[in-house]
């Protein structure tokens, strides 16, 4: 069993929201800045999470800790700093001898996958967070037996179950009560997507159908950046047409 | 206009030394929270209530370019449009207090909350929404977006399907008929609103601005307290425009509850999946405003506007007012009650008789008496009307004598009868497994249909709420009844009535008789939650010929 029980805080805290731009505007002296949720790490002097709380420091800086975790070859990788910082993603939680809803997630979120393959490892990576603390090896069996061992930018990751809790938490994957929030048989289904440069976040059933997921992580794109994929597109059209001679707007507040 | 950019902590601090305006900080700092960092303290009661303005539609000579489509819409020639509108959806920066900072929002038309519509029976609207959105958006919230008027009783392809969200540079007509469902006056709407529904981000979509009244009238609700017309109800009249306020006594008023972090930014946890609230609770988009008002009759339209929370509304003094409407739809006749419950995105119109308060009475509250510390749902005790939350003052104006004539007869809007016989009957059961949102066990998916129902029929519905959370469930399309309330008859109360949003709190049960007339094609029936929503507590219904 692999078991990593050290919750290490990062040296060299990333706020996004730092990287934010402040505008000014001088005639009326307003402040323009982000109303976007903004993430960091934690540091040494934060204090322990309770449980169930998501992870907000003072100013409302969304807090990644950065745990070290092993993936299904035995690499070691730190939550934030090579799961989530950057990237964009889509996270499901599970454990290798699951005989619950593990395959069924599985089968969804591979199935959307394929359908958005054009996309996958870069940017798009998959994760697969294992809530018993599963071995490498155990990670990878599960892996083969579902069909996703080898498929590119998709991980599986183990770490102490505090380490874990944490990240599931910080996803806002969290049950009201302890008994359910630990109970291994009702694990959520839920998967969450992230695109951390635009801190953009959603969410859906990573067990529900893989047209529907792929669809939400597409959608952390911006409309300019998403390649057409058909299989994605809903029966029925919108009835959208294009402005005559729009031209695209700023956001009032851009990254730095 | 030209911009420097800055440290923007560096800027704050400046602001903070050089104008006070910051300098009143967060309680708890540096408290890890549940639900969010804790908003600044920001002073009540020192900013008037706002009002949009009302929607402008196209002058007769000008017209929309490119040309709307009339085959992409149902009876589109039958109720051809007499009212154009043109309006935006932009990035704004609003100030929902003088003492925090301007947030980014998204808003109608340059308006949070958006412009108000003002509708009449009879007279069909073609709304152009153009979408001019960044097309990177940083932070919640997504630069797609859908409209949908709740409850209009339009076709599918105009009512804001959730997957029928558009992107910036594209722009989507939606026909809006007015039309009483099934040709009968009856079938009446009177309090609308209209907001996003994009598809997994109709939450943070809202939270950010998108959403607004829409008001429809006809002959007897006609608008107008002193009409002429014998058949008119004669109810307290005129819907403040922006500024413009005089003589206003039918006022919209739309609770919002929201969250700010210490540099006063508007703030939302994205990642709370079973309901997001607010420490600061909003009327019409600003904190805590007061209200001035006459000795004399208004109306005023209460609509719950979430994301998550429960209201249950009381006037501060305890007295009693007339229930006239639920969920925008006329009353048989009106109830004194002292308080109304609203789940999310549930209105109730009242007439509060100020000139029953005492003359030695400059101003009272209006209140909110439900205790919600999560998504799950309020809780069943009522707070100590000095303990409850403060979310608009009234501030009584000295007697004048200028007469009003509004008035609230005993009769308003007959209901009508449920005479369309019933072919079949659902179950709809709202409930939660493995943290995710089901309803009847099954997750959403778009393109499966989870009801086909024939145009034209009635059926038996009965919804309930499993697994301890409270779900306010909306359908979308057409006004229901509710037969029974947890197996008891509705024959009286705020709930014999025409609903469009039924809220179950933890375990409950509603039968409904429901039918759907005048469209087909698909629409949703949902939680109102907007949480439980965007996480797919949802099904599509298709009304087939």
């Amino acid at each position: 069993m692999h078991s990593i029980d050290r919750s290490v805080p990062a040296s060299t805290p990333h706020g996004r929201r730092s990287a934010l731009k402040a505008l000014l505007i001088p005639a009326g002296g307003a402040v323009l800045a982000a109303c976007a949720g903004k993430t960091t790490t934690s540091t040494p002097s934060q204090p322990a999470l309770e449980r169930g709380a998501t992870t907000f420091a003072k100013d409302g800086t969304r807090v990644f800790r950065n745990h070290r975790l092993v993936d299904q070859d035995g690499r070691v990788v730190w939550s934030y700093d090579d799961l989530i910082k950057g990237r964009v993603f889509a996270a499901s939680f599970g454990y290798a001898s699951c005989k619950g809803v593990c395959s069924q997630i599985a089968s969804s979120m591979g199935g959307a996958s394929e359908l958005i393959a054009p996309m996958m490892s870069k940017p798009v990576w998959f994760y697969t967070f294992s809530l018993a603390e599963d071995s490498p090896g155990e990670m990878r069996e599960a892996m083969i037996a579902r069909g996703l061992y080898g498929r590119p930018g998709w991980r599986y990751l183990t770490g102490s179950a505090q380490a874990i809790r944490d990240i599931r938490w910080s996803f806002g994957f969290v049950e009201l009560d302890e008994e359910s929030d630990s109970n291994l048989t009702t694990h959520t289904g839920m998967a969450r997507f992230g695109h951390h440069p635009l801190d953009k976040w959603s969410s859906c059933p990573a067990m529900g159908s893989p047209v529907n997921i792929a669809r939400s992580v597409v959608s952390l794109f911006p409309p300019d950046q998403r390649p057409s994929f058909p299989a994605l597109d809903y029966d029925g059209s919108n009835g959208a047409r294009s402005i005559p001679g729009f031209k695209p707007v700023p956001q009032l507040v851009a990254m730095r | 206009m030209r911009h420097s950019f800055a440290s923007r902590r560096q800027f704050l601090g400046g602001t903070a030394l050089a104008t006070g305006a910051f300098a009143i900080h967060a309680r708890g700092q540096g408290q890890l929270t549940d639900l969010g960092p804790t908003s600044p303290i920001t002073l009540p009661w020192i900013q008037p209530l706002p009002f949009a303005r009302h929607a402008v539609p196209l002058p007769p000579w000008a017209s929309l370019d490119p040309l709307p489509r009339p085959e992409a819409h149902q009876r589109y020639d039958e109720f051809a449009p007499v009212k154009f509108y043109n309006m935006d959806v932009k990035e704004v920066l609003r100030r929902p207090h003088p003492q925090l900072a301007a947030s980014p929002m998204t808003a109608y038309q340059g308006s949070v909350p958006g412009v108000t519509f003002m509708g009449r029976y009879g007279e069909p609207v073609l709304c152009r929404i153009n979408n001019k959105l960044p097309t990177a958006m940083q932070g919640f919230g997504s630069s797609d977006i859908i409209a949908h008027v709740h409850n209009g009783h339009h076709a599918s392809e105009s009512d804001g399907w959730p997957g029928d969200w558009f992107s910036p540079g594209q722009f989507k007509d939606h026909h809006w008929p007015h039309i009483y469902a099934g040709g009968d006056y009856r079938e009446a709407k009177g309090t609308l609103w209209y907001h996003d529904h994009r598809m997994d981000y109709t939450a943070q979509n809202t939270y950010r601005g998108l959403a607004g009244f829409f008001l429809l009238f006809d002959f007897l609700d006609s608008g107008d307290e002193n009409d002429p017309n014998p058949d008119a109800l004669r109810l307290p009249s005129g819907v403040p425009d922006g500024t413009r306020t005089e003589r206003c006594y039918d006022i919209p008023l739309v609770f919002t509850d929201r969250r700010f972090d210490q540099d006063g930014l508007l703030f939302m946890d994205v990642m709370n999946m079973d309901g997001v609230l607010g420490d600061k609770n909003l009327v019409n988009g600003a904190i805590q405003p007061y209200f001035e008002v006459e000795r004399r009759k208004y109306r005023f339209r209460l609509l719950s506007g979430g994301p998550s929370r429960f209201l249950q509304l009381f006037l501060s003094n305890g007295m009693t007012f007339q229930h006239i409407a639920n969920d925008g739809n006329l009353l048989p006749s009106p109830i004194e009650t002292d308080s109304v419950y609203l789940g999310v995105a549930e209105r109730a119109d009242i007439v509060v008789d100020f000139s029953q308060i005492p003359e030695s009475v400059h101003e009272l509250f209006l209140v909110n008496r439900l205790e919600q510390d999560n998504g799950r749902g309020p809780k069943e005790d009522l707070l100590p009307m000095n303990q409850a939350a403060q979310l608009l003052k009234f501030v009584l104006k000295p007697a004048t004598n200028v007469p009003d004539n509004s008035r609230v007869p005993k009769i308003l809007r007959p209901l009508p009868e449920m005479d369309t016989p019933v072919v079949r009957t659902r179950e709809w059961d709202f409930d939660r497994t493995n943290g995710m949102w089901t309803v009847n066990g099954r997750l959403f998916d778009h393109n499966r249909v989870d009801a086909y129902i024939k145009r034209g029929t009635a059926e038996i519905w009965r919804i309930r709420s499993a697994g301890g959370w409270a779900h306010p469930v909306h359908i979308h399309v057409e006004e229901q009844r509710v037969l029974t309330y947890n197996r008891k008859p509705v024959d009286s109360g705020p709930l014999f009535c025409r609903k469009d949003v039924f809220t179950l709190k933890q375990g409950d049960e509603m039968e409904l008789y429901v039918r759907f007339r005048d469209w087909l094609g698909r629409y949703p029936m949902h939680c109102h939650n907007t949480v439980h929503e965007d996480h797919a507590m949802m099904v599509r219904l298709e009304i087939i010929p």
